[in-house]
């Protein structure tokens, strides 16, 4: 069960953005991590859409920064893996336009280019296949 | 036989989702969070705090001395323009009775902690470890205006800066007759009602012009970086950037109208 260990990590994500703002280049943590959970598995939106409106109301004080593109995600990826099959090219893609409110709203581009780097890293560990015991 | 959701039914959702996003817009919850925040952001910073507190037991004892000599100095180069500053404020003082101009009365001003602040590249929220805070005081750094309290309680305060399209500031530049506004756009500042004949050039400095008594007057809040008159119209479009940088600043100034503080 990942979905409390990512949003206490999203929190503190959150935290570090406000506390250390002006003082190191840093990415989007939540966002990154929200974002990473949403392409590993789909089915998480349950819990990353929640995450997500808190990550824009604590950092852009609105509910519509990255929520109304990522609430989309869940939907364009079912679709998508429906018509071409699962895979990367799509996720990417999605990756691309669930963090792109980021540049829109202010965000540099290093700490766009740092938020994306962030969550490929992340969505590696998400998606890797549990590995039970024989 | 499989579960499909109708698609009229899911939009009807996202509809409904929709409009609960946007009615909780105009709610502060963010500035809730913010505060709420506000004291484990103090703890984020702690590690911060004490390696500044301990790289000062590692001064060796000739660091400590130079830095005594030096302090010595600066302390008398201080008192020396202390007096300047007593005997200019004299003049200045007889000279605005003279030319009958207003000095900034009615505010009273402290100083408050940087504690966070948004992390888009302007910077244009801040949080503020300041105890006697109330919304609609007015935030000023040492160069310029910087925005108002948001919402406050004990102990912190959230701040929007002039950059956030909420804020208008009534400008003008002193010795001229124009009263124009100073709006937010995000990463700029936009100044609204300037006359094309009057129009002032790139550069200049809008400062506050005191009208409707929520900003104290004479603070600069912007210099001019574009003027560009529009065929057909009254008013030129005007682009400026603030004056202040509040991106680094640690310690900003707070003025609380003293009818408010009273309050």
């Amino acid at each position: 069960m990942i979905a409390p260990f990512v949003l206490l990590l999203s929190l503190l994500g959150i935290m570090l953005n406000l506390a250390l703002a002006g003082l190191v280049v840093q990415p989007d943590w939540a966002a990154a991590l929200l974002l990473a959970a949403i392409l590993a598995q789909r089915g998480n939106w349950v819990w990353v859409l929640p995450g997500f409106w808190i990550h824009d109301l604590a950092l852009h004080w609105s509910s519509l920064v990255c929520l109304p593109v990522v609430a989309l995600i869940p939907f364009f990826l079912a679709k998508a893996d429906e018509h071409l099959g699962p895979g990367r090219p799509q996720r990417v893609l999605l990756m691309f336009a669930g963090l792109f409110p980021l540049l829109w709203f202010g965000w540099s581009f290093s700490q766009w280019l740092l938020t994306m780097m962030v969550c490929t890293f992340a969505w590696y560990f998400a998606a890797r296949p549990d590995v039970s015991p024989a | 036989m499989s579960q499909r959701r109708s698609p009229l039914r899911i939009l009807a959702w996202s509809g409904l989702v929709l409009i609960l996003l946007v009615s909780i817009q105009q709610l502060p919850v963010g500035q809730r969070l913010n505060l709420g925040m506000a004291p484990l952001l103090s703890v984020l910073q702690a590690p911060g705090r004490w390696w500044q507190d301990a790289t000062l037991w590692l001064h060796t004892r000739s660091q400590l001395q130079s830095d005594y000599q030096h302090a010595t100095i600066r302390l008398e180069q201080q008192s020396t323009l202390t007096q300047e500053v007593r005997s200019l404020r004299e003049e200045n003082r007889q000279l605005r009775a003279l030319l009958d101009i207003q000095q900034i009365r009615g505010y009273h001003w402290h100083a408050a902690k940087v504690q966070g602040r948004s992390p888009d590249k302007m910077s244009q929220r801040l949080i503020l470890l300041a105890q006697q805070a109330a919304p609609d005081d007015v935030i000023v750094s040492s160069d310029g205006l910087v925005g108002l309290v948001d919402h406050a309680k004990p102990g912190s305060a959230v701040v929007r800066t002039i950059l956030d399209a909420a804020i208008a500031v009534p400008v003008t530049i002193p010795g001229t007759a124009l009263a124009a506004l100073v709006r937010g756009q995000g990463d700029r500042l936009m100044v609204d009602f300037v006359p094309i004949e009057n129009a002032p050039k790139a550069g200049s400095i809008l400062q506050t012009s005191g009208a409707g008594g929520m900003f104290p007057a004479g603070i600069p809040v912007a210099r001019i970086t574009k003027v560009e008159p529009i065929p057909g119209q009254v008013f030129a479009k005007v682009d400026a950037e603030p004056i202040a940088h509040w991106q680094r600043e640690s310690w900003l100034a707070m003025a609380s109208a003293t009818g408010r503080a009273a309050q």
